[in-house]
């Protein structure tokens, strides 16, 4: 075959230019995949990788102390960022949540997101409990696990203290007065922590509440491999079987409606439109209700606001300036702003209403009230009871029982009133039987004077 | 017909069939009028009765799909983008737990003395001998100095960045009470910030999208380099090429969330035949009455800057409010400011003050970050005696 191509009038040169051809566009569709096979899909294909190739210039810092080069595209986060490397900056905003944290580190270390990639970021603010010990011995116990895959990355704690306005029962935090200086509150937490958190080198942020009671383990790449800019799961809450078993919980994920836009307008400059009271009614479709148990998980919706149990956040998002507004930002706070303010600057706002993650149940001051009541209910019926069990032993000892006495004796005393023996005896006689069981030895006649019939009813038309 | 002949046969032969084949008719005939069965009608009540929720079937109620759905499957391999790529290992501290205590970072009128941390934040396209020089003669000790540069991804930005390395390698191998505490370089990675020609700079649409670039950039060096130990964030341009050596200590003792000096050029009068100082900066602003009417007029889409005979805002501009025979201290109340030599306390920006790069309030850039500033109930200040100097162009 070879001396045929000698023969031929073929020259080496188109050869070699052919074989070089092909093996590039091997290479292409190696690397950008099987769009490069058309012709439209080679071209783009050569041109992006053109421009890609074009390497900017990168300083060299090494042995230089305190100089740092980051090329911010390098963090710019994966669909797959656990095969990339991606870095996590995990930020956790802490207050008086010693109970919650030891639940919060089981999540934590069951987490299949590769732990050295994840930065643990927490903001320890206003607590009265033992929350920054409780948080430093767990710290400590999982990054001194046996198993050095098990521990995290970088770790920071920061505390910093904003004044207290509102109490942290649950009634407290969910009154409806108390949601906008609350919200605002909370959104000055969230950006302290987050603007003095995020490195360079960090391509997302996941910012989660401690108080979560079941989340999938896979929670990192379930988001993430969504491959939007910020995104966040459904929330529900498990209740009592009284109160009905579940119940959507964050109602701060919604979609904007006119009559929530037409709302806004009416409000002044810094008022705070919060989702789930009555006193604001924008019928907006949220998250939470659109949950259907059997539906698919990985079904997308688009939102406008957002909730803050859960919510991965690619970096850059956070890095060109959106934040959690602790101003009232088109009518709105927190986290809820946050995806108001995101949308503005261009980000996708992403919710799964079918992928759901659990809420811890804390009971309401009326749910409490009523727990107590039936707490009381329960105490009550078991003293009847023993009261009843009391008035039964009282009953049988006092009072002699005399039904079945009375059950022989009735037959002889109804004996002689008998009515229709009376009705027999019209001619003169009237019969009484004394004997003790009705065999006739001992009767008495009686000689009626008066012929008239013996009358047994009053008749009330004789005198 | 030769099933009937089949069904006769087999009577014939097994008289047994003549009992059980009526008994099967009739058998079915009953089953098929007494079945109901709705499923003609695309309505199965059954089914709605049997219906259970996921976590019936699974006795959870957690994670419902798991029967019907799969979750993907992932793989843990990792991959690299080895062709294509310029990603440098970092070195990331592990397993350390740090612990700051941000109630004792304060930034106050006497920042050297308590020592505080100054975070100077340049967006840099092109890099200055001058402005480095500057910036080397402050006074304010460097070690309470950390320095923090984003590039643009351009072939200006690559100059920029290497002539930025030389000088920084140059003063942070010297002597160790010379070195600034800590230098940050960024390349930015949002769309470049240089791109636009010069001329272009005053059409309104290109100045729109310029400053929202601009202001990207901006967020992404200041969140980037905002660390624990920040008192003070010092907004320097990569243009400003003069400022009095205690410009740091000398803004800070003011005590302000924000505070702007007045940006002025130095230049050459030809008709004076004299060196000459004119104004430079006018993003630094205070509201006008005509400035409020024109912002209600408009729609959510349009910005309002300064220096447009189209937009006649009549602000009182700071620039224009310089006397020299005034003392440098004199303050005023301002509602915009610019980026040229700015000082913000940290705490302004971890509250969440940033430039936006979208019109809010129909302000964009550093005039929107002084309106979101003051949404956080922070004070915006000028000096207008107080000048530093751009670079004469």
């Amino acid at each position: 075959m070879l001396s045929k191509f000698r023969n031929s009038k073929v020259k080496l040169p188109w050869i070699i230019g052919s074989i070089t051809i092909i093996s590039i566009w091997i290479i292409l569709v190696w690397i950008h995949g099987i769009s490069m096979l058309t012709p439209w899909g080679l071209a783009y294909g050569i041109i992006s990788s053109l421009t890609h190739t074009r390497r900017h210039y990168v300083p060299n810092f090494n042995h230089i102390e305190g100089v740092e080069f980051y090329d911010l595209n390098n963090y710019i986060g994966h669909a797959n960022g656990w095969q990339r490397k991606d870095r996590i900056l995990f930020c956790v905003p802490l207050r008086d949540a010693a109970e919650h944290l030891p639940r919060f580190f089981k999540h934590l270390n069951e987490m299949t997101y590769p732990h050295n990639l994840v930065d643990l970021s927490f903001l320890v603010s206003d607590s009265s409990d033992d929350t920054m010990n409780t948080l430093l011995t767990n710290l400590q116990q999982a990054q001194s696990q046996e198993n050095k895959l098990m521990r995290f990355g970088n770790i920071e704690i920061f505390e910093k203290d904003f004044g207290q306005i509102i109490g942290q029962s649950f009634s407290d935090r969910h009154g409806f007065a108390a949601q906008g200086p609350r919200r605002k509150l909370m959104a000055r937490a969230r950006n302290w922590l987050g603007s003095v958190a995020i490195k360079p080198y960090h391509s997302w942020v996941y910012w989660r509440d401690v108080d979560v009671e079941t989340i999938p383990t896979t929670i990192m790449e379930d988001l993430m491999h969504h491959d939007k800019d910020v995104i966040v799961p459904n929330v529900w809450r498990p209740l009592p079987d009284w109160l009905g078993n579940i119940q959507p919980y964050d109602l701060n994920s919604w979609v904007e409606s006119d009559a929530g836009l037409a709302l806004a307008d009416t409000l002044d400059d810094d008022a705070v439109i919060v989702e789930g009271y009555p006193e604001y009614a924008t019928w907006r479709p949220h998250l939470a209700y659109m949950r259907d148990p059997n539906g698919d998980p990985e079904v997308e919706m688009h939102l406008d606001g957002i909730g803050g149990v859960s919510i991965l956040s690619k970096a850059k998002v956070f890095r060109s300036g959106s934040h959690f507004p602790a101003f009232s930002f088109e009518k709105h706070a927190e986290t809820e702003a946050f995806g108001k303010l995101s949308r503005r600057m261009g980000y996708d706002v992403i919710g799964l209403p079918h992928y759901v993650i659990w809420h811890i149940y804390e009971p309401s001051t009326e749910d409490l009230k009523h727990m107590a009541w039936m707490a009381e209910e329960e105490k009550r019926k078991v003293e009847e009871g023993k009261i009843k069990e009391f008035y039964k032993r009282v009953w049988e000892l006092g009072f002699e029982d005399m039904r079945d006495d009375w059950e022989q004796e009735r037959d002889s005393i109804l004996l002689n009133i008998d009515y229709t023996i009376l009705e027999n005896n019209k001619h003169g006689k009237i019969v009484v039987d004394w004997s003790d069981d009705g065999d006739d030895s001992d009767i008495v006649e009686a000689e009626v004077t008066d012929q008239q019939p013996i009358q047994a009813d009053f008749d009330p038309n004789k005198n | 017909m030769i099933s009937l002949a089949l069904i006769k046969y087999r009577v014939k032969k097994h008289p047994i069939w003549a009992i059980l084949f009526p008994f099967f008719v009739i058998l079915s005939i009953l089953f098929i009028i007494s079945k109901r069965d709705y499923n003609i009608l695309g309505i199965d009540p059954a089914s709605i009765v049997n219906k259970k929720w996921a976590h019936e079937i699974e006795k959870t109620w957690y994670f419902s799909f798991t029967n019907k759905y799969k979750m993907p499957k992932y793989v843990y391999k990792e991959q690299k983008d080895w062709l294509f790529s310029d990603h440098v290992e970092d070195i990331i501290p592990e397993n350390h737990i740090a612990h700051y205590d941000l109630n004792k970072l304060h930034s106050t009128s006497n920042a050297a003395v308590n020592k505080e941390h100054v975070l100077i934040l340049t967006p840099m396209q092109t890099f200055h001998k001058q402005f480095w020089e500057n910036i080397l003669q402050m006074s304010y000790p460097r070690e309470l100095i950390e320095l923090g540069f984003i590039v643009p991804r351009s072939p200006s930005g690559d100059e920029a960045l290497k002539k930025l390395e030389a000088a920084v390698k140059k003063i942070q191998s010297s002597k160790k009470n010379e070195r600034f505490a800590k230098v940050t370089i960024l390349r930015q990675e949002s769309p470049s910030f240089d791109k636009l020609e010069e001329k272009e700079r005053h059409a309104l649409e290109v100045q729109k999208k310029r400053r929202s670039v601009m202001a990207l950039a901006r967020n992404e060096l200041l969140f980037s380099t905002l660390g624990p130990y920040i008192s003070w964030v010092l907004w320097l341009d990569a243009d400003i090429v003069e400022t009095p050596v205690n410009v740091i200590q000398d803004m800070t003792a003011h005590d302000k969330p924000v505070l702007a000096a007045n940006v002025y050029q130095r230049f050459y009068n030809k008709d004076e035949k004299k060196d000459d100082i004119r104004p430079y900066d006018f993003n630094n602003w205070q509201e006008s009455d005509i400035g409020r009417e024109l912002a209600s007029k408009m729609s959510d889409d349009e910005i309002i800057v300064e220096g447009y005979a189209e937009i006649a805002t009549y602000r009182p501009l700071m620039a224009h409010f310089y006397e020299p025979n005034n003392p440098i201290t004199e303050e005023m109340i301002l509602d915009g400011v610019g980026g040229g030599c700015t000082l913000v306390k940290a705490e302004v920006h971890r509250d969440g003050a940033m430039f936006p790069n979208f019109p809010f309030y129909h302000l964009i850039e550093t005039e929107g970050f002084a309106k979101m500033a003051k949404r956080l109930n922070y004070e915006v200040i000028g000096l207008p005696n107080y000048l530093v100097y751009h670079i004469e162009e």
